[in-house]
């Protein structure tokens, strides 16, 4: 028997379906198969599993439902957003109560897991592990990201080449402001002149642009995205690299770039084309007033396809990569090498239910599980292997924007993957408090001002920062220096593959 | 010996005191010692390692503008509040006192109704009544003309402070409005009787009779409400975070998301959270014992002309 | 019986209705609107279609959606975060209740060594905010291993309160005639009996008083539930609940609503009920 913690966002997501009268379209195919034992599985056990949910959440309810009937065991499912995840985790860990399975909070890397104890490998579980890592593409199981020691602590069966601020929007309101994002993709001009005739046709009613501003990594998010793609050829995906260009190893907040990016926001701002009150909404917030026709664009991620589409399926929406810049010449943005890292789950070391875990993360790890997945999750967080991806039943919305991705995107260099020590770096570093995001938010809300002198203070805040985590690293005895976020063989437009380091 | 006897003599007092002892212990003393004691260490609370740090934590607080400006706008909030929460409650309280007015129980409770609703209720229903996107504030102030454009109150520096002590005074206005009752009910009908006989109404009433004899009470009521008026969490969390750009950010707030809430890229910071805690605690308790002090002097002084 | 509830009886009572009266009563009508009206947007949205919510601003639902509270009851978990805070709030003010009276006696009324160690020291809390010892409160209950259950949120949500009871309660016995106790001891009624028949009794007002202060305050409590639930979403007081609403990856507005109100009609009720004894009690705080 498995009794279902029933969670909010299952209430949400009903709820939603319910409005929209239609209950999902979908829901009979989802998740039929379930895997066949590979473990011994103790009869009775608790099992619990936490993540971000979202488009997630639609698979693993379904899938637990039913494996949890097959095998006899209760699974309990939390699926949570990222800020409450940041507490759970830690606190769980801390006092011996946490998850048998959890993603790690976005600012915790898998190796400070490691190296304190938070999790165990789960070689032992899967039976002829070596052979089954072979279905995986090159790149996913890495030393220093998921493997410590010989050992494997991370399970990366989710893409990692996606973005989270291409361009959603109104197919009506952008046709009646005349442009055709899915034609070409809008310059930065196209872009605020959209905004401004959206807003202007909404009359009060609904606005042009619209950004979960109350949550903060949306502005580093925004800004980041934009500047990238605009040339700013900004690091990794990593807590430290993201923001520096790892052909030189200086940070870039203060391109000409990034500057860009924060002008468009501050100019479509002053022409009071932002969706009113967008300073005090959360992403979800935000992204909900979007098939409510409340805006006509957000630079969001791919989650929100298959969500609109079983949810609000009256909802005419397309999809574009962000702003480009004016000069038309694009840059690419860059990712890590493997897995999606935020769903790159592990396995708790007080846990004691390995056996029902390895059966789990198994079955992701099988072709036959991948296309599963992706068939309900979608584009959202696309499947790890490729062949999934192409065998997959996956809306058009869903395809176009994984083609988007791969033109986009281009896998870049890691400086943990050249030297694990780094990872004492990543645990030994606190951003400035006034960071990145907070000091875009506030140049867009108007508590702070001067573009150029707040993004090469920030710099400096970034630089101290910085420092003081290698400082503090070496203290500990680590052999690193800031050359180790230099990778002078780097070209941005092409993968950084094994053979580069 | 004499301690054990002491022991025998008081021991069913000691006894009574166990239960109460052995919870405050644990929640009231322990604490504020235990976070002297994390005030001392660089500690994440991600991982096992503390680091001895001695005053360190504390000299960066001194340093730190974000720290004095959340201590700051703690201290604005008690001020913005509590004056204005006794004094609109007072007059409420006295018009309500009136006797030929038979709707007062039905006002009263009325004005009782935001005191028994969970903060966080109320804190996410005037998010929406104070949106700039349809709500209904901004909706009644565009209809009557007051304003060309919708205003953003919880989105701008300069109207955040003030929604939200509005907001916070409009929902504990209810329970000061009964303190305020109490006390009026102590002043005896013969009052009234021998001033109507004076010819002394409305505010002459008020000032000259009434006032005089309820202000004892004004002080414990001061008191209460500060104590409440300090533990503003819940309502500025579930209204703003804290936001926008650390614009409601107060003490409380400040202590959680360095203690909990990580921004990105940034690590909890449990060490420096508990010493923002315990120097803030610090100086309430020095202001606290400073106003019993000048209290105490202000007392012995008008003690002093009456004998 | 019409006569009797007619709209001049009911704002005048048997007095001439006076021009003073209807416009204090008119002001006072006006102002009262200003406080229920966050109420009635509340039960309205919460009867709405999240489409109708934004398209509709009035406070007259086109159709009622019964089916949000239904939503919120069952599947956002309100039933049960409604019953954890039950037990929180019953559990703490029984703690609360008998330890800080006991508590209070012994203080108010014997002198003994470390009497006034003990005093100032509660004295000397009366001020600090629980914002800043949620920290060790929660390492505490880590170590106890009640950090994440609803017995240890029961223990915090007393223990945190409970100084400005002690204060209240030492204050209210210590003004008690001595005549009362005197005459029980003579008779040999033993020191546990007298406080529990004799003095206790006596003290109702405060008791009282301090029983609807607990029950607010466990049932407004937001931090401390917060963080204790954090680890385990099962033991949701109604507070957090709602809150976490905020938080998720997409908004039901209605059936948010529906929550909300859910958590306000059982206070509204009992308060409605208990009016009086509510509002005397509380008087009897202040004059203590």
């Amino acid at each position: 028997m498995s009794t279902f913690e029933l969670s909010r966002r299952s209430f949400l997501t009903r709820a939603s379906a319910a409005i929209a009268t239609t209950a999902f379209g979908s829901g009979a195919s989802i998740a039929q198969t379930v895997p066949a034992p590979l473990n011994n599985v103790p009869e009775g056990a608790k099992f619990r599993w936490i993540d971000s949910g979202d488009q997630k959440a639609v698979f693993f309810k379904k899938f637990f439902e039913k494996y949890g009937e097959a095998r006899g065991i209760d699974i309990i499912y939390d699926p949570l957003p990222w800020n409450e995840i940041a507490k759970v985790v830690p606190l769980g860990v801390r006092n011996n109560t946490a998850h048998d399975v959890f993603v790690l909070p976005r600012n915790f890397s898998l190796a400070d897991a490691v190296s304190q104890g938070w999790v165990q490998p789960y070689d032992e579980f899967i039976p002829n592990i070596e052979e089954w890592k072979k279905g995986f593409p090159s790149g996913a199981f890495l030393p220093g990201i998921n493997e410590f020691d010989g050992k494997t602590y991370g399970l990366p069966f989710t893409s990692n080449k996606r973005y989270a601020s291409h361009l959603l929007y109104n197919k009506a309101y952008m046709d009646a402001a005349g442009f055709d994002p899915e034609a070409k993709p809008l310059t930065h001009s196209e872009f605020r002149e959209a905004a401004r005739k959206i807003t202007e046709a909404g009359q009060g009613r609904y606005f042009g642009f619209i950004i979960g501003g109350s949550q903060l990594n949306r502005w580093a998010d925004v800004v980041r995205n934009i500047g990238r793609i605009g040339g700013a050829s900004a690091g990794g995906d990593g807590i430290l690299d993201a923001d520096i260009d790892l052909r030189t190893g200086e940070y870039v907040f203060d391109s000409d770039e990034y500057i860009a990016a924060i002008e468009l926001l501050l100019a479509m701002q002053s022409d009071r084309s932002m969706f009113p009150g967008f300073i005090n909404l959360n992403a979800p917030q935000a992204r909900a007033y979007m098939p409510q026709g409340a805006a006509g664009m957000i630079l969001q991620g791919p989650w929100n396809i298959p969500s609109w589409e079983s949810q609000n399926p009256d909802f005419d929406f397309g999809l574009s990569s962000a702003p480009v810049p004016d000069s038309g010449n694009q840059g690419k943005l860059t990712i890590s090498q493997g897995g999606a890292k935020p769903n790159t789950i592990s396995l708790w070391s007080g846990s004691e239910n390995g056996a029902i875990a390895g059966e789990i993360f198994h079955y992701l790890g099988t072709l036959e599980g991948q296309i599963e997945w992706a068939n309900v999750v979608g584009a959202g967080d696309p499947p790890i292997m490729p062949e999934a991806v192409a065998k997959a039943d996956m809306s058009p919305r869903s395809k176009q924007i994984l083609n988007l991705f791969n033109d986009q995107i281009r896998v870049g260099p890691n400086p943990l993957v050249r030297n694990g020590e780094m990872s004492k770096v990543v645990a030994a570093y606190v951003a400035p408090d006034v960071n990145f995001a907070r000091t875009v938010q506030g140049l867009v809300a108007g508590q702070l001002s001067g573009v150029k002198e707040q993004m090469s203070e920030l710099k400096d805040r970034y630089n101290s920062a910085l420092d003081a985590a290698f400082a503090k690293a070496k203290a500990d005895g680590a052999n690193v220096d800031r050359s180790e976020l230099v990778f002078a063989n780097w070209n941005p437009d092409v993968d950084f593959g094994a053979a580069d380091y | 010996m004499r301690v054990l006897g002491t022991l025998r003599v008081h021991r069913f007092h000691y006894l009574m005191m166990l239960p109460g002892l052995v919870l405050a212990g644990m929640f009231v003393f322990y604490p504020i010692f235990a976070a002297m004691f994390y005030a001392m260490h660089d500690w994440s609370g991600f991982t096992a390692q503390k680091i001895f740090v001695g005053f360190g934590n504390f000299l960066d607080l001194f340093l730190d503008p974000i720290f004095w400006n959340a201590f700051g706008r703690s201290i604005v909030f008690l001020v913005g509040t509590v004056p204005l929460q006794m004094a609109i409650s007072l007059v409420l309280a006295m018009v309500l006192n009136m006797q030929l007015l038979k709707l007062s129980t039905f006002f009263r409770t009325m004005i009782f109704l935001p005191v028994v609703t969970p903060v966080a209720v109320i804190g996410i229903v005037w998010t929406f009544l104070l949106s700039p996107f349809n709500g209904p504030v901004n909706g009644l102030l565009l209809d009557l003309g007051l304003v060309s454009q919708p205003i953003d109150f919880l989105g701008s520096t300069q109207t955040v402070m003030p929604s939200v002590v509005g907001v916070y005074v409009w929902k504990w206005l209810g329970i000061t409005l009964i303190y305020w009752l109490a006390a009026l009910q102590t002043v005896p009908d013969e009052v009234y009787d021998a001033a109507r006989l004076d010819n002394c109404k409305g505010h002459r009433l008020a000032f000259y009779v009434v006032l005089p004899i309820i202000k004892p009470f004004a002080l414990a009521i001061l008191l209460i409400s500060s104590v409440a008026a300090l533990n503003v969490f819940p309502l500025i969390m579930s209204m703003t975070n804290g936001g926008p750009f650390f614009g409601s950010e107060v003490m409380e707030i400040f202590i959680y998301r360095t203690a909990f809430a990580a921004d990105d890229g940034s690590i909890p910071q449990l060490g420096y959270a508990a010493a923002a805690g315990v120097l803030f605690g610090a100086v309430l308790l020095g202001l606290t014992a400073l106003q019993a002090l000048a209290a105490r002097r202000t007392r012995m002084a008008t003690a002093g002309t009456k004998a | 019986m019409i006569a009797r509830l007619s709209p001049k009886r009911i704002v005048f009572g048997d007095h001439a209705p006076s021009l003073r009266i209807t416009l204090t009563s008119a002001i006072l009508a006006l102002l009262c609107l200003v406080w229920i009206y966050p109420f009635l947007w509340m039960v309205s949205t919460s009867l709405k279609s999240n489409m109708e919510m934004f398209a509709n601003p009035g406070l007259i639902p086109q159709d009622f959606m019964w089916d949000n509270y239904r939503r919120a009851w069952v599947e956002a978990n309100m039933g049960r975060y409604f019953f954890n805070t039950l037990i929180v709030t019953a559990g703490s003010v029984f703690l609360v209740t008998v330890s800080t009276a006991m508590l209070g006696y012994v203080l108010g009324r014997y002198r003994f060594p470390g009497r006034t160690t003990f005093f100032v020291a509660f004295v000397a809390t009366v001020f600090i905010p629980q914002g800043f010892t949620i920290i060790p409160v929660f390492e505490l209950l880590s170590m106890m291993g009640l950090s994440s259950n609803l017995f240890g949120l029961t223990l915090a949500t007393s223990g945190h309160a409970m100084v400005v009871f002690v204060v209240l309660f030492a204050g209210y016995f210590s003004q008690l005639p001595k005549e009362l106790e005197e005459a029980a001891r003579v008779e040999g009624i033993t020191f546990f009996k007298i406080f529990w028949y004799v003095m206790l009794p006596l003290a109702r007002p405060m008791v009282v008083t301090v029983v609807i202060m607990q029950v607010l305050h466990a049932w407004n409590d937001f931090l401390l539930p917060l963080v204790i639930t954090l680890a385990n979403p099962a033991i949701r007081t109604l507070s957090v609940g709602i809150y976490a609403f905020k938080g998720e990856q997409s908004i039901d507005w209605t059936g948010m609503s529906a929550a909300a109100t859910i958590s306000i009609v059982p206070v509204v009720i009992l308060f409605v009920l208990l009016q009086r004894y509510f509002i005397n009690g509380l008087a009897g705080a202040v004059k203590g």
